[in-house]
């Protein structure tokens, strides 16, 4: 018998190589898949972290538009928002490609020295986590050391603020709450504060012409001793730094200046340079800014008076009581005779005089532009705040203050409700005298007319301004948190990490 | 009888045997270095991506006590920061915690007029905020207390730039490292890592 093995034993080096490359390609792919996977994740995560701080963000947004309506559009104020022990509050807004969300909460929790609310905004934005539930990359700090997870802190399962600290922050209704998806929510906490309209020695939104060629406008801080006009050229005076914020501000690009500025001018587009005029600070041919009407504020807080009702020849204001800021002793007034006279007296309890807060709305028109016109008289320790809807005319020497400050005689001219009514503020100095006077002006909406050369102390807020004198025009620093809220602004921001 | 002696012994001849072994070790090398080198590279990739994510954390961190912060200074040679936080939450030892109650709960802000205009303040006493390098760590101490916020052997290192203008502060961060593949310490390799981050001081306190 013949035995043929006949055994071809050939190696197969294909085969070999075939599959070490195939164990070594999987090898690889696993390797590379685990570590992207990671790192989507990570970024999923890292995207969703700052998202939610958008998504927190833009519900500030939402609620500081609704604080701006108390003021710009007051009956659509937190219009749609619900108002339980003082807090108004949304409910959840959800929006963009990765379904954001973000409610607020929105309390009343200060009132400032000139009655203005103060606003604070507590809101949160929670945006959805994709991917694996997992943490991420934060074992590679070492062992025992959390690195992601310390900082972004994703709920898989549950709500950790509202299980460790309740939904409020405050310890009160703690509760596993769990959510739908994993999620991360940041919450943060914005101020609002007024804004208070004197923050310039003139403002004009529209046209400006003005002052006298020998006119100067400087500034002072009433609270750093009297006005005393050498300072402003004297470096060495400790009250220097106060004394050139004679700002002007004009939003428009006409504008005819005339005179020493010691402060900054700005207008919106116009060319003024320094050889075109006298101005020590810096010039600013591009700040572009908005004046909204100005409407009556709100008097709901405000105790009522009765009588007077009207300014007919010499008129006095004996308040029944010291009022405060936030709630002053309230006028309404249906007139003010052409020539009538104003007497605002302060409130006098057990022999010692009060700051007396008073305010006075008159339904029309304050003195004439010609004749004698208005007379305005406060005692001092009188903060007197005086609206008037129609149009205001007096002489200089006739607005007498008698503090000193003119934080203390503040006039605000009420935006018409028709646009075609042009309102008018007309100042005149009778018979060229120079008299001095006190007074803040908020008049959005008002031409400003001063003739002569008044020393005046104050601010001034209007459409347009006109003044063909050499008035000496003195702005008070101190007259910059002053005055009612005519917007609002945020001036505090925190994030609570928990 | 004749025994058939024309049995036909096949095998390898010792050439056959000797290409054979040569072509094997080879093939044997090649697959073995592409196994260590794959693993080398994805092991490197990996490592970059990690380390890349400590970036990401650390212009965070920054960023988040940044934006909150009241002041922020910085070292000379910008790796080390300091910022005053306000401190919004009661803890133990504030005065407001002899209600324990009241223990890590937001405060109510008091507001104050200075020459500077209003300012919020949630309490008289603030908290300091410190970020530094600590040998391969980068750490946040606050108050004292150490958190190690990203460690690295791949030498991270923060450089952070505070800009205090008349009415704005921002503080820019730019975060480096050398990763496991480069060229001899080459300084693009870590300027080719950059990451870089601006945020503002909104607390910022004028004066």
């Amino acid at each position: 018998m013949r035995v043929s093995p006949k055994t071809d034993r050939r190696a197969n080096v294909l085969l070999c190589v075939l599959c070490t490359i195939l164990i070594v390609s999987v090898i690889g792919g696993n390797v590379l898949l685990n570590c992207v996977t990671r790192y989507n994740t990570a970024s999923s995560q890292v995207r969703s972290w700052k998202e939610s701080l958008d998504a927190a963000e833009a519900g500030g947004d939402v609620a500081y538009a609704e604080i701006r309506k108390t003021i710009l559009d007051r009956t659509h104020a937190f219009s749609g928002w619900t108002y339980s022990g003082g807090v108004y509050s949304n409910s959840p807004i959800t929006f963009g490609r990765d379904n954001l969300s973000t409610s607020s909460k929105v309390d009343l929790f200060h009132y400032d020295s000139n009655g203005n609310p103060w606003y604070r905004i507590r809101t949160n934005g929670t945006s959805p986590v994709m991917g694996l539930r997992r943490v991420t990359m934060d074992d590679r700090m070492g062992v025992g050391t959390r690195g992601d997870s310390l900082l972004r802190k994703i709920d898989f399962n549950y709500d950790h603020f509202i299980a460790t600290y309740g939904p409020n922050g405050d310890n009160v209704g703690k509760t596993l709450l769990p959510v739908t998806q994993p999620q991360i929510t940041r919450r943060v906490e914005l101020i609002a504060a007024p804004m208070t309209p004197f923050e310039a020695a003139i403002k004009a939104n529209g046209l400006f012409y003005g002052l006298g060629s020998a006119a100067y406008i400087d500034s002072y801080r009433s609270t750093a001793g009297a006005y005393d006009p050498n300072v402003k050229n004297n470096p060495s005076d400790p009250r220097y730094v106060d004394s050139h914020s004679g700002t002007v501000e004009i939003n428009s690009s006409v504008a005819t200046i005339m005179g020493s500025i010691y402060g900054n001018v700005y207008t919106n587009g116009g060319t003024v340079t320094k050889n075109t005029t006298s101005i020590s600070g810096i010039i600013d041919n591009n700040v572009p800014f908005t004046l909204p009407p100005f409407y009556m504020p709100d008097t709901s807080l405000w105790t009522y008076v009765a009588n007077p009702s009207a300014v007919t020849g010499n008129t006095t204001i004996n308040p029944p009581a010291a009022g405060t800021a936030g709630s002053p002793n309230y006028y309404l007034m249906t007139s003010f005779a052409t020539n009538g006279s104003l007497t605002v007296n302060a409130y006098t309890s057990n022999g010692t005089v009060q700051e007396t807060y008073v305010a006075v709305h008159v339904t029309g028109d304050v003195g004439s532009s010609s004749g004698q016109g208005a007379t305005i008289t406060i005692a001092d320790h009188v903060h007197l705040q005086l609206y008037f809807d129609g149009n205001f005319g007096a002489k200089a020497q006739n607005i007498i203050n008698n503090s000193g400050f003119a934080g203390n005689l503040q006039i605000y001219g009420i935006s018409p409700t028709d646009p075609s009514v042009q309102q008018t503020i007309a100042l005149n100095s009778g018979g060229g005298s120079t008299a001095g006077f006190d007074a803040t002006f908020y008049a959005p909406s008002a031409n400003f007319t001063v003739n002569g050369g008044p020393d005046f102390v104050g601010a001034i807020v209007c459409k347009a301004f006109y003044s063909n004198g050499n008035v000496h025009w003195h702005y008070d620093r101190q007259l910059d948190n002053i005055g009612d809220a005519v917007d609002y602004r945020i001036v505090s921001y925190v994030e609570d990490t928990r | 009888m004749k025994l058939a002696s024309s049995q036909k012994i096949t095998g390898f001849t010792l050439s056959e045997l000797l290409v054979t072994v040569s072509l094997s070790s080879i093939i044997l090398a090649a697959a073995i270095t592409s196994a260590v080198a794959l693993q080398k590279s994805f092991s490197a990739a990996d490592n970059y991506l990690a380390t890349h994510i400590q970036q990401v954390r650390i212009i965070d961190y920054l960023n988040r006590d940044v934006k909150r912060g009241l002041i922020v200074t910085t070292s000379v040679d910008l790796q080390s920061v300091t910022m005053t936080l306000p401190n919004y939450l009661i803890q133990a030892g504030d005065p407001e915690a002899v209600n324990p109650s009241l223990i890590g709960t937001p405060r109510t802000p008091t507001i104050a007029y200075t020459s500077n205009g209003w300012q919020v303040n949630y309490s008289p006493s603030t908290t300091t905020v410190v970020y530094s390098i600590n040998g391969n760590s980068i750490v946040r101490v606050e108050n004292g207390v150490v958190t190690t916020i990203a460690s690295s052997t791949d030498q991270l290192v923060p450089q952070t730039t505070d800009v205090d203008l008349a009415n704005t502060e921002y503080a820019s961060t730019t975060v480096t490292f050398m990763p496991v593949f480069n060229l001899a310490g080459n300084t693009a390799d870590r300027t080719g890592t950059t990451l870089f981050a601006t945020a503002y001081l909104r607390n910022k306190r004028r004066g």
